[in-house]
């Protein structure tokens, strides 16, 4: 366990002293606040419509009902977006994670010395966890702005449940590029092909409406967006929170055995 | 007491073998050089002795402690200095070595840092980052790494690789002083190393031992002997 935290904490100082951990930070920031923006925009736009029309809310299009409440209209469709860019930004901080220790023969030392493979990689991996709720904590600020508008303008527990979903999904991208980054001492190959799993994951969503049954449960339930929707919309829902610590720790089972085989060849 | 005994010790690649059934105990407090042509499998020997690389058959002993059985208390015997310095480049030295008495559950690590460090010739240069290091004070960060927490075996992997000849002259007389209280492996293609150093020499050929004998009953006597027995048993 001391080995572990010893670990996570070497990781963390490290990645803070790279420059990717910055620009990942950077980008996240910058394209949220886009989308953050873009919403409030059209958020201000609906109700403007919407007191000018007769009839108010009752007789709004569909579409404009999302937008009744601050929370559900920009809050919750922001997290939607940040799961998507949480996708594309993960890679870049998890491709290092044992691709560069290889490169840099720093294995050698973790491995010689009284510490336990499995230390190694939940070392590793909280450290990497760690990074990306750094990543997705810039995300934060935009709920904690719209505060600023009245203390019940949001509904927190929806927000913070979102959020939560956030982090699940982070720390799910991380145990999968955490093991890709396992098995390859290249970086950009790590980060390629952990990128392209996370891809094609999301595809999933859009291959399912065509699939015949049983395949379309099967895929619609392995679908990570249909999987978060309940918390991304404020309900606590234990089924994906069950289903991606799943996945985690299969991820991080086989990056110790992938660590392990790797002494082999 | 043996520090190191090694039983019928074999290693495959694929179909390529690098060490085939070595056999050899090292004593405690004994300085023993590790000689060999490149590819001969010494980094291998040492990598499996280290427990960092599995054997594929045979049995390895650091300190009587099985390396296969029990790898933490036989890692807890051993600084090991690998081929290349292991170090961080985003880290200082200082947190380097704080990171790496965490690893060995060093007590007061501090007091151990100040320590190596003073031995390495490095205190001046404690908040540098490792990445901006020549390669000869990488070398000295590795080797203070080695030593911390005051491992009974020292095994160093070409220690003076790197070094001018008066950092190699540093190094040496830092292995020469480990002498009786620890056991050093030392990896090295620079005989002349060897012959002031060690008390015993191991030479290893195409994976195989060829010499395991006293540095005195090597050179016999001779101001070459060294050199000519080396070329003789290593020739082709």
């Amino acid at each position: 366990m001391r080995n572990t935290l010893a670990i996570a904490r070497k990781e963390l100082r490290v990645y803070l002293t790279t420059p990717w951990a910055w620009v990942v930070f950077t980008a996240m920031g910058f394209i949220s606040s886009m989308f953050f923006l873009d919403l409030l925009l059209k958020f201000r736009d609906v109700h403007e419509a919407v007191r000018k029309s007769h009839g108010g809310w009752a007789n709004a299009p569909e579409d404009y009902q999302a937008f009744r409440s601050l929370t559900e209209g920009v809050v919750v469709s922001l997290w939607s977006t940040v799961l998507i860019v949480t996708l594309f930004v993960a890679p870049f901080l998890s491709m290092r994670l044992f691709a560069e220790e290889r490169r840099q023969k720093t294995f050698e030392l973790l491995m010689t010395t009284p510490t336990r493979p499995i230390e190694i990689v939940l070392g590793k991996y909280l450290g990497a966890v760690a990074i990306i709720c750094c990543t997705l904590g810039v995300t934060i600020i935009f709920p904690v702005m719209l505060t600023s508008l009245g203390p019940h303008s949001l509904e927190w527990s929806t927000v913070l449940l979102g959020y939560g979903a956030l982090l699940l999904w982070g720390a799910t991208n991380m145990a999968i590029g955490m093991f890709v980054s396992s098995l390859t001492e290249s970086q950009m190959v790590a980060a390629l092909v952990s990128f392209t799993i996370a891809i094609a994951w999301m595809l999933i969503r859009f291959v399912a409406p065509h699939a015949d049954e049983p395949a379309r449960s099967v895929l619609s339930y392995l679908s990570f967006d249909v999987q978060l929707q309940n918390m991304l919309k404020g309900v606590l829902d234990l089924k994906p929170i069950v289903f991606f610590s799943s996945v985690i720790a299969l991820f991080v089972l086989l990056t110790h055995r992938s660590i392990e085989a790797n002494r082999w060849t | 007491m043996a520090m190191i005994e090694v039983e019928q010790l074999t290693r495959r690649y694929r179909d390529r073998v690098a060490i085939d059934a070595l056999t050899f105990t090292i004593a405690q407090g004994e300085i023993v050089g590790f000689l060999g042509p490149n590819g001969a499998g010494k980094s291998t020997t040492m990598k499996i002795i280290t427990g960092f690389m599995p054997a594929t058959s045979g049995r390895v002993k650091v300190g009587g402690f099985d390396v296969f059985e029990q790898p933490l208390q036989a890692k807890q015997q051993v600084g090991y200095l690998p081929e290349t310095p292991p170090l961080y480049p985003e880290l200082t030295v200082r947190e380097y070595l704080k990171f790496v008495c965490e690893l060995k559950a060093v007590k007061q690590a501090s007091v151990e840092i100040d320590r190596v460090t003073r031995v390495t010739g490095l205190s001046p240069d404690l908040d540098r980052l490792c990445g901006t290091l020549s390669k000869g004070y990488k070398q000295r960060v590795g080797i203070a790494q080695a030593l911390l927490g005051d491992p009974a075996l020292l095994i160093l992997d070409e220690p003076t690789e790197g070094l001018d000849p008066r950092q190699r002259k540093d190094v040496l007389d830092l292995v020469k002083s480990l002498a009786g209280q620890h056991t050093v492996v030392l990896s090295t293609h620079i005989l002349a190393e060897v012959k002031a150093i060690c008390e015993r020499v191991l030479i290893i050929h195409r994976g195989t031992i060829v010499a395991n004998d006293t540095m005195a009953a090597l050179t016999q006597g001779r101001e070459t002997g060294l050199e000519d027995t080396f070329i003789r048993l290593t020739a082709d």
